[in-house]
């Protein structure tokens, strides 16, 4: 069944996603990325930040929380998701200690050849309520009763 | 350690080049380091079962890598203000040593009064564009910009 018209527009309450150190040293590392702005402070500080920082796409992380809670109140199992593209709009770089509120809404959902494209909004603020990052994605959802089960 | 020869930034200059060898190690490490997962990522039997021709590497493992020439190239993550994909043909991780090369070069395609560069990031396994519509705005590393003196 494809998904409703009436969904376009949920937006869910801001998710909190606090940064850790390992977390994002981990994900510098999963990426095989050396830069040291990941990892020591004093290399960061250099760039004029204030602790270490996280590489560009390490932003998606705290944008799933939101796009978990949409596809599990859609009851779309992540096997059926195809990700179609991504953009990121940074105002700075997310950092070690932040305090990330991401508020995700639902933009638009499209029938295209039997599966639903959905363009899902995340805006990624600190607890400040100062922006950080603005994350645009399409997800291409095949439908439930196409191919065999996946598990 | 820089030995760049500070002329200023052209259209058509290709400012990183580089190739990311993907195996199924680096999956399982970015299946951990972002929450990721979907089991088409790392099962050969729920990958065969939904259709796909094997495992796939995350397509958002491939923005990063192709992030990371980004963040090389300007040295800070926070150098990069926008950057979007669409995931156009998958990665297909092969179940051995070696893995997937995946060929990443970033070229200039305007650059901004303001020193902000565009540019366009060719996204290559063997012959297949596995990233299209592959964009970034960025600010380039001090010796290609244009010096700032007076704020």
């Amino acid at each position: 069944m494809p998904i409703a018209p009436s969904v376009v527009g949920w937006t869910y309450p801001a998710q909190p996603y606090e940064v850790s150190r390992e977390k994002v040293r981990e994900f510098a590392e999963a990426i095989g990325d050396p830069n040291p702005v990941y990892v020591e402070t004093s290399a960061a500080r250099e760039r004029g930040h204030t602790d270490v920082v996280a590489p560009p796409t390490f932003a998606m992380i705290p944008v799933m929380r939101g796009v978990d809670m949409l596809m599990d109140d859609l009851g779309v199992e992540f096997a059926r998701v195809v990700h179609v593209d991504q953009r990121f709009t940074y105002a700075r770089a997310i950092a070690v200690g932040d305090r990330l509120e991401t508020t995700t809404t639902l933009d638009q959902v499209r029938q295209v050849a039997g599966n639903d494209l959905l363009t899902i909004r995340s805006d990624v603020r600190d607890d400040r309520g100062e922006g950080v990052c603005e994350s645009l994605a399409t997800l291409l959802v095949r439908p439930e009763d196409e191919g065999e089960p996946g598990d | 350690m820089t030995d760049r020869i500070s002329e200023p930034l052209a259209v058509g200059d290709v400012v990183a080049d580089q190739t990311y060898w993907i195996t199924r190690e680096h999956l399982v490490r970015y299946a951990g380091a972002s929450g990721d997962f979907n089991p088409i990522h790392w099962n050969d039997r729920v990958a065969e079962a939904v259709g796909l021709p094997g495992v796939l590497a995350h397509g958002m493992l491939t923005m990063a890598l192709a992030g990371r020439l980004l963040t090389d190239w300007t040295g800070d993550p926070a150098a990069v203000i926008e950057y979007g994909v669409r995931f156009a043909r998958p990665v297909v991780v092969p179940d051995d040593d070696t893995g997937i090369a995946v060929r990443v070069a970033a070229s200039v395609t305007a650059v901004r009064d303001d020193g902000v560069v565009a540019l366009e990031i060719n996204v290559r396994a063997g012959e297949q564009k596995v990233l299209t519509q592959a964009r970034a705005l960025a600010r380039p590393p001090a010796a290609d910009g244009p010096v700032e003196s007076d704020a």
